[in-house]
């Protein structure tokens, strides 16, 4: 993949979470001692490319600066510094346990986070069924969201992403939710998203199994910055003698 | 300008999110659609009889009166008091994908404006009733509820933001709405019960007041608003739009950072 084009060109990002602790009147009233601004870089100065196609992995302790990365590659929140350049790609983040309207059935809420991700009404409904088939949810798909199981719900978050597919994928430690059978058939789906040469896919996950099956390349971050990017075994060697 | 460029955008989104939030008020209970009509008739009965009998005091066709102010002060209330918690609220959706934070205002006024339409065909009903006679002045109403819908949109965003930083400014907002409740004249006439100078000062200051004193001039009585005024809160109106959306867009990127 030499002469490929690039889909995500990520330069010297920099996120931090500063003061931004919610503030209320009360607290200042009675705390006249002003509180420390406390800082917390969560990314330092990250340069990587992605090239279209490519199946990137993320490895990393538990606040390392994955999740914050991705939420920045989708557009959700903007860096402090750097840059991210999507190439006009669209973009869609699966992440655990989060997107829906709990008040609202499973249906309407395909619906609203398809055109949330950019598509039409027309093309949503086109893609329902596939949709609602590939969730298995049965006689829950017409009944609010808050009376799903985690993994329900887990189940249709992942099969809005897969069948409603976006150019860039960004899928947060989601892969090992359902049951057995659910596991295979997301799997076998990622299988065949990825076999697409025009997608590209960047996944976390704790899991090196999944990771070496699935991707192309890994990338290593510790603490905000980039300790290793390389082929996955590669990695994955080095990550596991690391955390050991 | 990006506003426009991004509410055509989100237009489609916007409607279905609304439509489906007004479903999922009627899926939850089967009277809850008789609600939206309820609740507005019910409060006015209240107002009408705290005003007539406990205080002895009326206006020509009171309950018309009430109600028509209680419509346009249900829309400006719920649209400002509900975005004070809407990215909280909206968390979901918020933190999953991008989406001008402002498009949660316009579902939420969307919603709010489709109860308020509902009760303005009870209040031509009531009109009716009431034999109040029809003028041609009646369109004014129009232009008033533009006017009244830009000035919501202005604060309701203000709120949003403030919303994000200010944990308690629920509290605080309630109080300063229940003021303006009483400063609005919902169940007695600002011109008539409260005392010189200040029943005009209140009529020009308060946006809510002159709205609702000039819907209901020109849906009961046939008068005219003062256009000046009209159009001096239309241009405020948007002034504070404008003000409130420069705010949002520049800071929206750091409200998932906060919730």
């Amino acid at each position: 993949m030499t002469n490929q084009e690039i889909a995500i060109d990520v330069e010297d990002l920099r996120i931090s979470y500063r003061c931004l602790k919610a503030y209320s009147i009360k607290k200042s009233l009675f705390q006249l001692k002003k509180s420390k601004v406390e800082i917390y870089e969560a990314v330092r100065g990250v340069s990587f490319q992605v090239q279209k196609g490519e199946i990137l992995g993320m490895v990393g302790k538990n606040g390392s600066g994955k999740s914050t990365m991705l939420r920045a590659i989708a557009g959700i929140f903007s860096p402090d510094s750097g840059r991210i350049d999507l190439h006009g790609n669209s973009v869609s983040l699966l992440a655990i346990g989060v997107g829906f309207q709990k008040r609202l059935s499973g249906r309407e809420n395909i619906l609203l986070s398809g055109m949330l991700l950019g598509f039409t009404e027309e093309q949503v409904r086109e893609r329902m069924d596939e949709i609602i088939e590939f969730a298995g949810l049965g006689k829950f798909i017409d009944m609010p969201v808050k009376t799903y199981s985690s993994g329900m719900h887990s189940k249709l978050a992942f099969s809005i992403t897969a069948i409603l597919e976006s150019d860039i994928m960004l899928i947060d430690e989601v892969l090992s939710v359902g049951d057995t059978r659910f596991k295979r058939k997301s799997y076998r789906k990622m299988k065949q998203l990825i076999s697409d040469k025009d997608r590209t896919v960047v996944v976390v996950s704790h899991n090196s199994e999944t990771l070496r099956k699935l991707c192309t390349r890994l990338l290593w971050l510790h603490d905000g910055e980039i300790k290793m990017l390389g082929e996955t075994d590669e990695v994955l060697e080095a990550y596991e003698e690391f955390m050991s | 300008m990006k506003f426009f460029r991004d509410f055509k955008k989100y237009w489609d989104y916007t409607g279905c999110a609304a439509r489906a939030e007004l479903k999922s008020e009627v899926a939850s209970s089967y009277l809850n659609w008789l609600w939206w009509i309820l609740d507005p008739l019910l409060f006015m009965m209240v107002y009408t009889f705290i005003a007539e009998i406990i205080f002895n005091r009326s206006q020509p066709y009171f309950p018309v009166f009430v109600f028509i102010g209680l419509t346009m002060w249900n829309f400006f209330n719920k649209t400002v008091l509900g975005s004070v918690k809407i990215i909280k609220n909206n968390n979901a959706i918020v933190s999953k994908v991008y989406v001008p934070k402002f498009i949660l205002v316009v579902q939420k006024m969307l919603v709010n404006g489709f109860k308020m339409c509902i009760s303005f065909v009870l209040i031509l009903f009531m009109m009716v009733l009431f034999k109040v006679p029809f003028t041609y002045k009646i369109l004014y109403i129009i232009p008033i509820l533009i006017v009244l819908v830009c000035i919501s949109f202005g604060i309701a965003n203000l709120m949003l933001h403030f919303g994000v930083f200010v944990e308690d400014l629920h509290n605080v907002m309630a109080v300063v709405l229940r003021l303006t409740f009483y400063m609005s004249g919902i169940f007695f006439s600002i011109m008539d019960r409260v005392p010189e100078p200040y029943n005009a000062l209140l009529l020009k200051a308060n946006p809510v007041a002159f709205l609702l004193n000039a819907g209901r001039g020109c849906m009961l009585y046939g008068e005219t608003p003062s256009l000046k005024l009209l159009f001096l809160w239309a241009v405020l109106g948007i002034l504070i739009s404008v003000i409130a959306l420069k705010t949002v867009y520049k800071y929206e990127n750091s409200y998932v950072k906060v919730v």
